[in-house]
């Protein structure tokens, strides 16, 4: 792995899913918006399965990071690799490449439709004539939406409260059977319970695919374990497992914002 | 709304009352023979609507989703400001360009005795209500929130698919609604049709024949109203084409409310 010599990666104990081989690789990731240059020479690597929580300070470039793995911005440079295959020659073009690495964005869009539609919104017209019960449920459950919506699936999905309809977004997203999922803060303006169980669900997940999970909450990056990764102003600043970066970090940058919640790393 | 329908069957009730419902469909209209059909008319009408529909239609909704989805930002202003620009013009003035222009051309083109046909009406209320229906429609697409269409993206929908399954049918209120009041204008236009339809009270042979000369309900209120004598047998007839169309206007409103499902 080629990382910047600004960056600092534990790589003894505790670091287990960096043990891992990686599933998806960021090699110098550069990338310029509107002449501002919002990441610089980001590289990392996430292993085959485990949650990696991305946090740092806003505008730090995480959420600009997410939209440049499923290519929602093509302008950037660099090496983005998935499963060995790099995302710029992805068979089936950007599509096909997105249908993989699932996305889950920080404001939930839910289609005006119903729940059940709503989960099976993304397959293909063959797909959605077929009976799809069997895979409504699994994604219902595993997006830990299951028990509250089982009785109403037909209801429209934008009777449900913001928390359920993010469960649903990461729902629909799973019943295209993603090999990694992405997410940009899903817990953001949620309430307890709502957060409670999506972790609980991303828990679950992570045993079998790489979750790469925004966020601006400390805690929540805390209780999601994992490894840690740390943005600010573009550049990836520290990278350990989430033991070791919450009790040893080992940049002044990093131990400035979990002080402060404020980096000044130019 | 009922004020103006009870307007409309007062001034044609001894129409109605003398001639009853069937001439609705009968198609003779010599008001000094007092022949009052009004099918022919009836018929111009639904002909010029529909082949302005079928044209503006698919190329206002074509135009709105280039400008609001294909084209750059900078770029949509100006296209609006030239619709806008459009469709404020009086009808009058696309009337003279359909003869100045579309009826010598239809003329020539199809090897016609004369340009003035429905055709030429159908195309110039196209024209006319093409502004309308772009403009509401690119509205309606402006409406629809960013995340919608990132979350299409993100569960890797292509455009054809955001269009087909995201974008329309999350536009279709506003999009209806353009399409309401360009039917809405192309029934009730009045000077265009008049100066390029040909004004002939016959129905087309065969029936479907866009190419010769017709009537318009409108055209031939605006071309016979000043002819009539008020509180006269024709003046009541006139009146009753007026019913008519208000009455279509109306029933083609309540058509157009019906919910539509989304998926």
């Amino acid at each position: 792995m080629n990382i910047n010599t600004n960056t600092h990666i534990k790589e003894e104990k505790g670091v287990e899913s960096c043990a891992l081989p990686s599933y998806v690789r960021l090699e110098n990731i550069s990338l310029t918006l509107s002449e501002k240059s919002i990441l610089k020479d980001v590289s990392f690597s996430l292993p085959a399965t485990g949650i990696s929580s991305l946090i740092g300070p806003s505008g730090a470039g995480k959420s600009s990071l997410l939209r440049c793995l499923t290519n929602l911005y093509d302008n950037w440079q660099g090496t983005i690799s998935v499963a060995g295959i790099n995302t710029r020659s992805w068979h089936g073009g950007d599509d096909a490449l997105r249908r993989h690495v699932g996305l889950i964005a920080q404001k939930p869009a839910v289609f005006p439709a119903s729940i059940y539609d709503n989960v099976i919104f993304g397959l293909s017209r063959k797909e959605r004539k077929q009976n799809q019960s069997s895979r409504v449920e699994r994604c219902l459950t595993q997006a830990a939406l299951w028990d509250e919506v089982q009785d109403r699936l037909h209801d429209p999905a934008n009777t449900l409260s913001v928390g359920q309809q993010q469960r649903l977004c990461l729902a629909r997203a799973l019943a295209l059977e993603p090999k990694v999922l992405l997410l940009d803060e899903p817990t953001a303006s949620l309430d307890p319970r709502s957060k409670q169980l999506i972790e609980a669900s991303l828990h679950d997940l992570a045993k079998d695919m790489p979750i790469l999970c925004v966020t601006h909450d400390l805690e929540q990056a805390q209780r999601l374990q994992g490894q840690v990764i740390f943005m600010c102003d573009g550049k990836v600043i520290e990278i350990a497992a989430a033991n070791d970066f919450f009790e040893h970090p080992e940049r002044l940058e990093t131990r400035e914002f979990l002080r402060w919640s404020v980096c000044d790393c130019d | 709304m009922l004020i103006l329908l009870w307007f409309l069957w007062d001034a044609s009730s001894a129409y109605w009352y003398e001639f009853g419902i069937s001439q609705l469909w009968a198609a003779e209209w010599y008001p000094y023979e007092s022949l009052y059909g009004l099918l022919p008319a009836i018929i111009g009408t639904v002909w010029a609507m529909l082949i302005a529909m079928l044209i503006a239609v698919p190329c206002g909704l074509a135009a709105a989703i280039v400008s609001s989805e294909i084209l750059p930002v900078s770029w949509q202003g100006w296209i609006r400001l030239g619709m806008e620009m459009l469709a404020g013009i009086p009808s009058v003035v696309y009337g003279l360009i359909g003869l100045w222009v579309l009826l010598p051309w239809l003329q020539y083109t199809l090897d016609l005795l004369t340009g003035h046909n429905l055709l030429a009406a159908g195309m110039i209320l196209s024209l006319m209500i093409l502004p309308t229906m772009m403009v509401m429609s690119q509205d309606a697409l402006r409406l629809i929130p960013i995340e919608q269409r990132e979350a299409a993206m993100n569960m890797g929908m292509n455009w054809n698919q955001r269009l087909m399954r995201v974008l329309l049918p999350q536009a279709w209120t506003g999009i209806r609604s353009g399409i309401l009041l360009g039917l809405g204008r192309a029934l009730g236009e009045t000077m265009a049709v008049m100066l390029v339809v040909g004004s002939l009270d016959r129905v087309p042979d065969p029936i479907y024949n866009i190419l010769e000369p017709a009537q318009t309900l409108t055209s031939r209120i605006g071309r016979e109203m000043g002819e009539a004598a008020f509180g006269s047998m024709h003046f009541s007839a006139l009146m009753a084409c007026g019913l008519v169309l208000a009455v279509t206007a109306i029933c083609l409103s309540l058509l157009a409310q019906q919910k539509r499902s989304f998926v």
